[in-house]
């Protein structure tokens, strides 16, 4: 039985080797009629050709994600001439991300907006943004009734700021709405896609009912310099038209000990993140110590964002 | 007979229906993450997932007091101000400074406490020991612990600061816990944040 299950493996390497082989070749082949000058996008030909045909994230072994790995920045290299590091750091132990918001202490600044803009690398021409502000009447209870596109001096009497951004969900209905199994919740609590694994139906947009996911209705343009070098491969990593996007609460540096971008970035202090499952962390005192509320909780949704007052 | 009705409903019934409810909301809320973080009381053990000595941009020193976690560190002060030490100006000696008058202190504008009588001066700064703060009793604070000085009257804010709730860490959740300082995001003269305008805008969704 094992040695039959071996063969079978070695077969099906061995076909993969061959046509990945005959591919190369072929590329070469067609370059080389072509000229010389186009003999270097022969090995982007190959590489993308290889990306064409990786697996899921999750079915993937350390090996392979390693592979798709140095692949992804061997053609960021040769396209866009940068360097860049994607990492794959899975979640630790004992670890749940949680995230608490100060409705007192924002004053709508929107520091924290820019410095996910800039972090996550999200398209600068349809102005893509995961968080949005809502500037709101003292009295207003829920987001849809305050202003998310203000533009003057901040902040304003009489009002106070609620940031919405995904609340990753420990019961995440976009997840569910996913026909192809692109996007999950990993067990440290963030809801993640794979972009590669992506239809773009958007079903899971339209499950959310916090509008927490955006859509690349074109190609992400970012200047070259801005781009953010420090990358996970299911956090920040460039994307493509067609595919769906949302928060990872950082994903590349929440995971390596950092705080996310946006709690960096606040000059006010209004955003709390922290490990949930430790009693001494910041967000268990802001939870067993304020006055907290989730949004919308009455849909189950049981979101890992809560918003409190001092 | 009817009183006996009025008064079982009202002091029975009633009271009966409220405990039950309350005690329905207690425990309607303990399920999903709510009952998972309530759970969990073993202390997270970081080493070997992330780095546990974690750089930060400036220089630390080690609180006064412990928060739930044990001891934390906060961003120091002195080396922030460009002039310390006051008393190499502040002295009994004469003034022998260059540009002395344009790097006095006449810039500063007090917005702090009561707008018909803000704090003076003295209400923080030492008149004998000018490179430390005195407390409204009389004992000495180094800048670097300015939290003291603040903590008298924003008592409320104070506590929130060492559990958490108020500020912000420094660069990492994990590791080591680093605080800013109270002077580091808020001006002691003039501590409310400014207006002004926001750093990008949104484009609309629909």
């Amino acid at each position: 039985m094992d040695s039959d299950k071996t063969k079978k493996i070695n077969r099906r390497a061995f076909l993969k080797g061959a046509a990945s082989t005959a591919i190369v070749g072929t590329a070469a082949v067609t370059t080389g009629c072509k000229g010389k000058g186009l003999l270097g996008s022969s090995e982007v030909f190959a590489l993308e050709f290889q990306e064409y045909f990786k697996k899921h994230y999750c079915l993937m072994t350390p090996a392979e994600r390693q592979e798709t790995v140095s692949r992804l920045e061997k053609l960021a290299r040769i396209k866009q001439d940068i360097t860049i590091e994607i990492d794959t750091t899975g979640p630790g132990q004992d670890v749940l991300y949680g995230y608490a918001f100060n409705v007192t202490r924002c004053e709508g600044y929107m520091e924290c907006v820019k410095a996910c803009v800039k972090e996550n690398n999200l398209d600068r021409r349809s102005n893509t943004q995961y968080i949005r502000i809502f500037e709101m009447e003292h009295g207003q209870m829920s987001p849809d009734q305050g202003d998310g596109k203000y533009f003057h001096m901040v902040p304003r009497e009489g009002h106070f700021y609620m940031g919405v951004q995904c609340f990753q969900c420990e019961n995440p209905p976009c997840v569910k709405a996913c026909p192809t199994k692109a996007t999950w919740k990993e067990p440290d609590g963030i809801v993640v896609v794979d972009y590669d694994w992506c239809i773009g139906c958007r079903y899971c947009m339209a499950a959310c009912p916090y509008w927490g996911r955006r859509f690349n209705w074109n190609q992400p343009e970012i200047p070259k310099q801005e781009i953010a070098t420090q990358q996970h491969y299911l956090g920040n990593r460039q994307r493509v038209r067609g595919m769906m996007e949302k928060c990872t609460f950082c994903i590349q540096r929440s995971r390596k000990g950092k705080l996310t971008a946006c709690v960096e970035a606040c000059p006010t202090g209004a955003r709390v993140f922290g490990n949930l499952l430790d009693p001494d962390s910041e967000i268990r005192f802001v939870l067993e110590n304020k006055k907290v509320y989730r949004l919308k909780e009455d849909l189950g949704t049981d979101p890992k964002f809560w918003y409190f007052i001092d | 007979m009817k009183n006996f009705f009025v008064y079982s409903i009202r002091f029975c019934v009633i009271p009966g229906l409220l405990l039950f409810l309350s005690v329905l909301t207690v425990f309607s809320n303990q399920e999903g993450v709510t009952a998972r973080y309530k759970d969990a009381s073993q202390k997270l053990d970081i080493n070997g997932q992330v780095e546990t000595i974690i750089p930060v941009p400036k220089q630390i020193v080690k609180a006064t007091m412990d928060y739930q976690g044990g001891p934390f560190f906060i961003e120091a002060r002195k080396s922030e101000i460009k002039r310390f030490k006051c008393s190499s100006c502040h002295n009994n000696k004469t003034v022998s400074i260059q540009n002395a008058a344009a790097i006095s202190h006449a810039d500063i504008k007090m917005v702090h406490g009561d707008t018909a009588a803000p704090l003076a001066c003295n209400t923080c700064h030492s008149q004998e020991d000018r490179d430390s703060l005195v407390t409204s009793k009389g004992s000495k604070i180094d800048l670097d612990h300015v939290y003291d000085m603040c903590g008298q009257c924003h008592f409320r804010q104070k506590k929130d600061w060492i559990g958490g709730a108020h500020g912000k860490r420094v660069t990492y959740w994990a590791g080591q816990r680093v605080v800013k300082n109270c002077t580091s995001c808020h001006n002691p003269h003039s501590p409310r944040f400014d207006k002004r305008w926001p750093a990008t805008y949104s484009v609309p969704f629909k």
